[in-house]
């Protein structure tokens, strides 16, 4: 309770006389102090999180020094000066803090029979080597397995297969055939490729699907490309072509400037639900820089949006590619630039706000029914909770004002395992009720009951000072705090550690994950710091969405760094800017 | 006549062994042989001095016998010209058995029929591995017939060799008929089960919940455990309830009893477990549960929910018997071993036998001994002494902690 008097006592007073308070600015240099400040307006109430130094190149100096910073001494714990929650990287870097150190990957030591021969062998040679060889497989499967492994060259393949042919009457075997056209493709030699082609149109009438797709791949550099196509076509009678099947016959087509094929297996394979790879929308922009034609720049202007309907974020390269590709169109010049977006939602280099991280209204009630329906109820009322306690919890939030936070009880209660589990809950709860929020307490109703970790007078004062429910001890409560979080409107939020990556999955289809992704974004705190003595601080929140997006004569494109791992949760947190110096002479 | 002929036959089947042995290994080598002989076509041969050049720059010379050798081939594969998918799903597979991928050497039509209507390319993989896996076992299994077979002709012409055996007659009390003997006495427990056995109850009513494959287990478990209640001292009286006649659970029950499906000695119900018992005697027994069954009590009905869930569909048999308003227990695993991988759902011929040997003997640990043992590393040490000790430890750890830190410091200072 000491913090009480410390620091807090005088938080209220403070705040309401100065609208930008600061907290605690001498508590570290590096770190961007968030606070939390809610702003009476006419009646309505907003909660936000803001940074305080406002001046973007103050703001810069202190980012460089902070990585300094952090260089300097990995572990130091700042999570406050660190990336936001949903930032690239950062899961594993929590991972890694918790002591939880990811196994690395081990290689297995490959042990080796056969020393593999670095150039031709004759026949001899072979026979000499498979004396040699002790193991269960065919010493020929092994030894090209082996190859394929460690890349060997081509010849050297070719004096194998030269020899199980002289032994075999001059039939090699088809697996054979397919790992030594691999290392055809590998090495892209064409003419063997073709040689490999040939034998195998002429041997079997139809090959599986690891067999075609080496040869589109191979065969696209050639002349022949067309006859990739042909293959696709064989692909299709069996099953739906790969994505990269697709892949590698757009880049044959672009290869050899037959754009209109490409576009054609570009929409195929969207018809199809696959997701193009990367690599080959990069191809299409690297494509464009030669090009000067309105309606192919279209088409890639459409695939940034399909890149942002699909919250997809290009690599580093293919980032490079679109800047170049945007600064290639004669007439408008484009400018980009890679930078960074700053908390407050602008962009770094040219200062235009990004889109807000908000849904529109529409998004808002569709999330709000798509929760209720799938994952509170989810066809079966009983499997969450019971149609009695939904009644109650419903009787509940309508009785209630909207709340500005949704606290997570027992996730709170066991974030800081040093204290009692009632007493973190009470310290988070009173310092949040201070500021005048209106709160939400969600828990299960064992917390009411008196025992070691939940003593009675404090639960007394979180019912004081909160408005709580208790939802039945086999019930979740996850999707109550979701539920009332929803209810209370868009302004308010909801305090839990938990990624609730389990409820977004109940969710029907990807359209609806990703909104509540978003909203999730948007809306959760996650405490960093609030136990006892220190105050509480959250990890920001994003204001604005990352995601690629236009205003007509900008663009803004997130994409991913090469070097930094990034979770399916998370963001990238880099970004491409590019503005039009002149306006189009339309 | 007839007599002597019964007499004879177990004699001579304790003869079999002897001679066996001494002709297994031989028997054995030769069946091998044959089989071996018989998948691997023909040993290629051995034209080396034609072939083998001087230099290795002839690398290319088999490209052209390959193309060569093709041609008068491949005319004949292309004249059976059908543009049917279903051919092409079969050279498809051909080709990638070709390539060593687990696919089976022979399908059929029907099989053909359920893998083009697999959904995605992972399904159809998976649906050919596990074709693959059944012809594999299939073979394997001809395969030890076959040698079985031989053995016991082996064993036949051993048997011929030495003419003077199994001649005289011998005095016996019992004529062996003991398959029929057992199977009658335990069909009359089973009688005794029916009318005042404890009743045990298989709640059918998971089958929209499972996909078909899940149903086949299920069914194959209600087998055994219906089998392991039959062998045992005490048998429950099984219920089958809500079963739908001519659902899928009825149907896929009925394939596999056959004609003994009507003649079983228990209650198959279309009812609801609620409506032919007390509500407040049953208990629904489901992992999930957060209440611990402590002991097996002789007056509760036990509901066992019959269901394989692949899918972690968690929370589903809770969620049922919530509904219902129905007390639920879990078993005791935690608290009796040291678990390690793997849920905590058991199947159910598991779950049969741990209740049997809970009704009869009432000792936990004899009856977990039916939890596999890849579960969990051991048993943990909670005999019913320690947990004494324990509870009489923890009342009285306020004044003990006192005296026994100082005690502590003492001995670490000696």
């Amino acid at each position: 309770m000491t913090f009480y008097l410390s620091g807090f006592r005088s938080f209220p007073k403070l705040w309401k006389s100065n609208p930008y308070f600061e907290l605690g600015p001498a508590t570290s240099s590096a770190s961007f102090f968030l606070g939390v400040h809610c702003v009476i307006g006419n009646q309505q109430r907003w909660f936000s999180v803001k940074t305080t130094p406002p001046n973007s190149k103050i703001l810069n100096l202190l980012v460089t020094k902070a990585r300094t910073l952090k260089k300097g001494n990995d572990s130091n714990k700042q999570a406050s000066s660190g990336p936001h929650y949903f930032a690239a990287g950062a899961a594993k870097k929590r991972s890694h803090l918790s002591g939880n150190p990811q196994n690395q990957g081990h290689t297995l030591p490959v042990k080796s029979t056969v020393q593999l021969p670095t150039k031709p062998l004759n026949s001899k040679e072979w026979d000499k080597l498979k004396e040699d060889f002790k193991g269960k497989a065919s010493f020929e499967d092994f030894v090209i397995s082996q190859m394929t492994r460690s890349c060997s060259s081509v010849d050297v393949a070719k004096s194998l297969l030269a020899w199980v042919a002289a032994k075999n009457n001059g039939i090699v075997g088809y697996n054979l055939l397919v790992k030594y056209l691999y290392l055809c493709v590998f090495h892209k030699q064409t003419s063997e490729v073709i040689d490999v082609y040939e034998i195998m149109k002429a041997k079997y009438k139809s090959l599986e699907s690891g067999g075609y797709t080496l040869l589109i791949r191979g065969l696209i550099h050639s002349d022949r490309w067309r006859e990739a196509l042909l293959l696709l076509e064989d692909i299709k009678k069996v099953m739906v072509p790969s994505k990269k099947n697709y892949g590698d016959c757009i880049q044959g087509a672009l290869l050899h400037q037959d754009v209109n094929v490409a576009w054609s297996l570009y929409q195929e394979l969207v018809g199809h639900n696959l997701i193009p790879l990367l690599e080959t929308l990069k191809a299409f922009f690297d494509h464009g820089k030669d090009m000067n034609d309105d309606q192919y720049s279209n088409q890639l202007l459409d695939i940034l949006l399909y890149l942002r309907n699909n919250q997809l974020y290009p690599g580093e390269s293919f980032a490079h590619s679109i800047k170049t590709w945007f600064e290639s169109i004669p007439g408008r010049q484009w400018k980009g630039q890679f930078t960074t977006i700053q908390k407050s939602g602008q962009c770094s280099s040219c200062g235009r706000a990004i889109e807000s991280i908000h849904l529109s209204p529409e998004e808002y009630e569709f999330l709000k029914e798509t929760i209720m329906r799938d994952v509170i109820d989810g066809g079966d009322q009983y499997k969450k909770t019971t149609p009695q306690e939904l009644k109650r919890f419903e009787r509940f939030v309508k009785s209630c004002p909207p709340f500005d936070i949704v606290i997570d009880g027992l996730n709170v209660a066991k974030m800081f395992p040093k204290g009692r589990e009632s007493q973190n809950l009470l310290s988070v709860v009173s310092q949040l009720a201070q500021q005048n929020l209106q709160l939400l307490v969600l828990g299960r109703k064992h917390m009411l009951r008196p025992s070691s970790q939940w003593r009675k007078d404090e639960m007394e004062q979180v019912r004081k000072q909160a408005h709580c429910f208790f939802a039945d001890n086999i019930s979740e409560d996850d999707p109550f705090l979701l539920y009332a979080t929803l209810n209370s409107g868009s302004h308010c939020k909801f305090i839990t550690k938990d990624l609730l990556r389990d409820h977004k999955a109940c969710l029907p289809d990807v359209q609806a994950q990703r909104l509540f992704f978003k909203w999730q974004q948007g809306h959760q705190l996650a405490i960093t710091k609030g136990f006892l003595k220190s105050k509480l601080t959250f990890q920001h929140i994003l204001s604005y969405d990352t995601v690629v997006q236009t205003t007509g004569d900008t663009w803004h494109i997130p994409y991913d760094e090469d070097l930094v791992p990034r979770a399916s949760c998370e963001v990238p947190t880099k970004w491409l800017c590019l503005q039009r110096k002149t306006p189009a002479p339309c | 006549m007839n007599v002597t002929v019964r007499f004879l036959r177990p004699f001579a089947r304790c003869l079999v062994p002897y001679t066996f042995h001494r002709t297994r290994s031989n028997s054995y080598s030769r069946v091998l042989q044959r089989y071996v002989s018989s998948k691997v076509p023909s040993l290629p041969c051995h034209n080396k001095d034609s072939t083998s050049p001087p230099e290795q720059l002839e690398l290319d010379g088999w490209k052209t016998t390959m193309k060569s050798s093709i041609q008068e081939n491949g005319v004949s594969v292309v004249s059976d010209k059908d543009g049917d998918s279903l051919a092409a799903t079969r050279e498809l597979i051909e080709m990638w058995r070709l390539l060593g991928k687990e696919v089976p050497e022979h399908i059929t039509e029907e099989e053909l029929k359920t893998l083009m209507e697999c959904a995605s390319k992972s399904a159809k993989k998976k649906y050919l591995r596990y074709l693959y896996g059944k012809e594999t076992m299939k073979k394997a299994k001809q395969m030890k017939k076959e040698m079985k077979a031989a053995a016991r002709e082996e064993a036949k012409r051993a048997r011929s060799l030495e003419p003077s055996t199994g001649e005289e007659q011998r005095d016996f009390m019992f004529l062996r008929l003991w398959d029929r003997q057992t199977n009658i006495a335990l069909g009359w427990k089973g009688v005794q089960a029916m009318q005042f056995g404890q009743p045990l109850v298989f709640d059918m009513a998971y089958d929209n919940y499972m996909k078909p494959i899940e149903l086949q287990n299920t069914v194959s478990q209600l087998l055994e455990s219906e089998g392991w209640n039959r062998r045992n001292v005490d048998p429950f009286h099984i219920y089958f309830c809500n079963l739908e006649v001519d659902g899928a659970y009825h149907r896929e029950l009925v394939k596999r009893y056959g004609e003994k499906w009507d003649k079983l000695l228990l209650t198959a119900t279309e009812k609801s477990p609620v409506d032919l018992f007390p509500k407040d005697s049953i208990i629904y027994l489901t992992a999930d549960s957060p209440n611990v069954m402590t002991t097996f009590k002789h007056d509760k009905i036990y509901i066992i929910g019959s269901f394989v869930d692949k899918n972690t569909q968690t929370g589903t048999s809770l969620a049922k018997a919530k509904r219902q308003n129905l007390a639920t227990e879990c078993l005791p695993l935690d608290k009796y071993l040291q678990w390690d991988v793997g849920n905590k759902n058991l199947t159910l011929d598991q779950m049969i036998r741990i209740l049997l040997c809970l009704k009869n003997t009432g000792n936990w640990e004899e009856a977990l001994k039916f939890v596999p043992r890849r579960k969990h590393t051991g048993y943990l040490e909670v005999s019913e002494h320690s947990q004494e000790a324990f509870r009489k430890q923890k009342k009285t750890k306020t004044l003990n902690s006192f005296r026994k830190g100082s005690l502590n410091v003492r001995m670490s200072k000696r």
